[in-house]
């Protein structure tokens, strides 16, 4: 099977007290990058492939650098040591409402959000009944979207997201959105697009989502990868370092 | 996806999301300088009652300059803008980052183009003459257009690292806009300010969107001072944007 994702030596670095409205007069008097004490590497070494049509799980207590090598897989972050390949195009599952503007219209943003993927318009038009009945918005579609309560934006986002039909599929805690039935719904979904041969990468804390959908498991554990190998023993490599999962 | 498409989409998306929910629409773009326009034009011929400042017809003057300062005004304050606003899409779309600057750019750039057919409409009403120095609008359009996008890749970073770069930057533009010959003309600057007003690359611009209604003798040196600095302007953008972007993606 071919390498779908290349991750190589990869580094990244933040700032300690990263502040994030600092001023001018700051920026002035205090010069940057002077005291390399004040960084702190979120991820260091990490090295692993994923092949195609592999479903992988990635677990790690907060602030271990998940949702950060999550972002460099997706390409919306860079890193500062090695280099992140991608083969493939990526459907992220990531700030799932945050492409949705609230001004705009469900059909309006129905368009922007799915041509930004990459979706040409006559994609979009194909498509497009099949997004909103997924999403359940029907009733709602000449409707800005900031008169939609919280459910219904996340469902249109997460409808959107998965239908732009990319090989390759960033999950971070998104599975589980909206209500049980929705949540089920997403679910059979999600089933759907592994059984096509998608890929699958996959940020959780639920150890549900996790064996239901992953065979294979990474832990972060204070930015290095401490674990890479069958999902169950990835699970109980973290179930002995933290005690359990949250739920 | 080319990157075009990209850019495509979210012009529109700028554009539709300015218009929504307003009933005057696209009439907006065209009030906003007029009302502008003829208020200097009122203060100028009436108050002051001068003849002096500018050329004839002084309305027609003032909108050539006010149209052109409408989209550098725009442009300048949304792009620089562009990656706070839209943090939570750069956040999760990998499209190249650069468009987000300027796409601000360019849905001000249409709006601008939009505007136009005032210039038309008054230029007839005025009896105007006009040349064949016209011809120089798309060239002030496309100088004009890599200025902002050198100032935007510039600004929107440090709008990032810096949120009062905003405060600062509505300061700088109100300076701005009384510096650059727009309600007056090059001709009404004293002769030894003029190497500092040529320095203004919106100087040499507007210079170029009036060409074709009055004739300037002394036109090429503002213009060949607003490209060249344009220019510089536009590559060090894009050499100030590629070197920071890195840090900005993990701040925005």
């Amino acid at each position: 099977m071919s390498v779908v994702i290349e991750v190589k030596d990869i580094g990244v670095s933040f700032r300690r007290n990263r502040k994030r409205n600092f001023s001018i007069r700051e920026m002035l008097l205090q010069q940057k990058n002077t005291s390399p004490k004040g960084e702190f590497w979120a991820l260091r070494n990490i090295n692993f492939d994923v092949k195609a049509g592999e479903a992988v799980g990635l677990m790690g207590a907060n602030g271990e650098g998940k949702s950060t090598l999550l972002r460099l897989i997706a390409g919306v972050l860079l890193p500062d040591e090695g280099s992140v390949k991608v083969n493939g195009g990526v459907a992220p599952l990531i700030e799932l409402t945050g492409g949705l503007k609230s001004d705009l219209t469900a059909r309006d943003n129905i368009s922007l959000v799915a041509g930004l993927h990459g979706l040409s318009r006559s994609e979009v038009r194909n498509r497009f009944d099949s997004i909103v009945e997924f999403a359940e918005v029907g009733d709602f579609l000449d409707t800005p979207v900031r008169h939609f309560s919280s459910g219904m934006q996340i469902r249109l986002g997460f409808s959107i997201v998965t239908s732009i039909d990319e090989p390759i599929i960033l999950v971070d805690e998104a599975l589980a959105v909206g209500d049980a039935a929705f949540r089920e719904k997403c679910y059979i979904r999600m089933q759907d697009l592994l059984n096509q041969g998608k890929t699958l990468f996959l940020v959780s804390h639920k150890e549900k989502d996790l064996t239901e959908f992953c065979t294979r498991g990474l832990y972060l554990k204070n930015g290095s990868l401490a674990f890479d190998g069958a999902l169950s023993e990835a699970l109980s490599a973290y179930k002995k370092d933290v005690g359990g999962f949250h739920d | 996806m080319g990157k075009f498409g990209a850019f495509r989409i979210l012009v529109y998306r700028d554009l539709q999301i300015r218009y929504a929910g307003t009933w005057l629409g696209y009439l907006w773009t065209l009030l906003d300088p007029l009302a502008m326009s003829v208020i200097y034009w009122f203060v100028f011929s009436y108050i002051v009652g001068s003849n002096s400042i500018g050329e004839q017809p002084y309305i027609l003057f003032l909108l050539t300059g006010i149209l052109s300062w409408t989209w550098f005004n725009g442009a300048v304050t949304d792009s620089a803008r562009s990656l706070v606003v839209e943090s939570k899409m750069v956040r999760s779309i990998a499209i190249p980052r650069f468009l987000w600057v300027i796409k601000s750019i360019g849905a001000k750039g249409v709006e601008f183009v939009f505007a136009l057919p005032i210039l038309v409409l008054i230029s007839i009403i005025a009896k105007a003459e006009v040349s064949m120095q016209l011809l120089f609008i798309p060239l002030a359009f496309v100088v004009q257009f890599l200025l902002l996008t050198g100032i935007g890749l510039i600004l929107a970073p440090l709008t990032v690292l810096a949120r009062d770069t905003t405060n600062l930057l509505r300061i700088l533009l109100r300076m701005t806009f009384y510096l650059t010959p727009i309600i007056y003309g090059i001709s009404d600057i004293p002769a030894q300010f003029h190497t500092i007003a040529y320095l203004n690359p919106m100087t040499g611009i507007i210079s170029m969107y009036r060409a074709g209604f009055w004739n300037d003798s002394n036109l090429i040196t503002p213009i060949v001072f607003s490209i060249i600095i344009s220019l510089i302007i536009f590559i060090s953008g894009i050499v100030f944007f590629k070197k920071v972007e890195r840090s900005v993606l993990k701040e925005v």
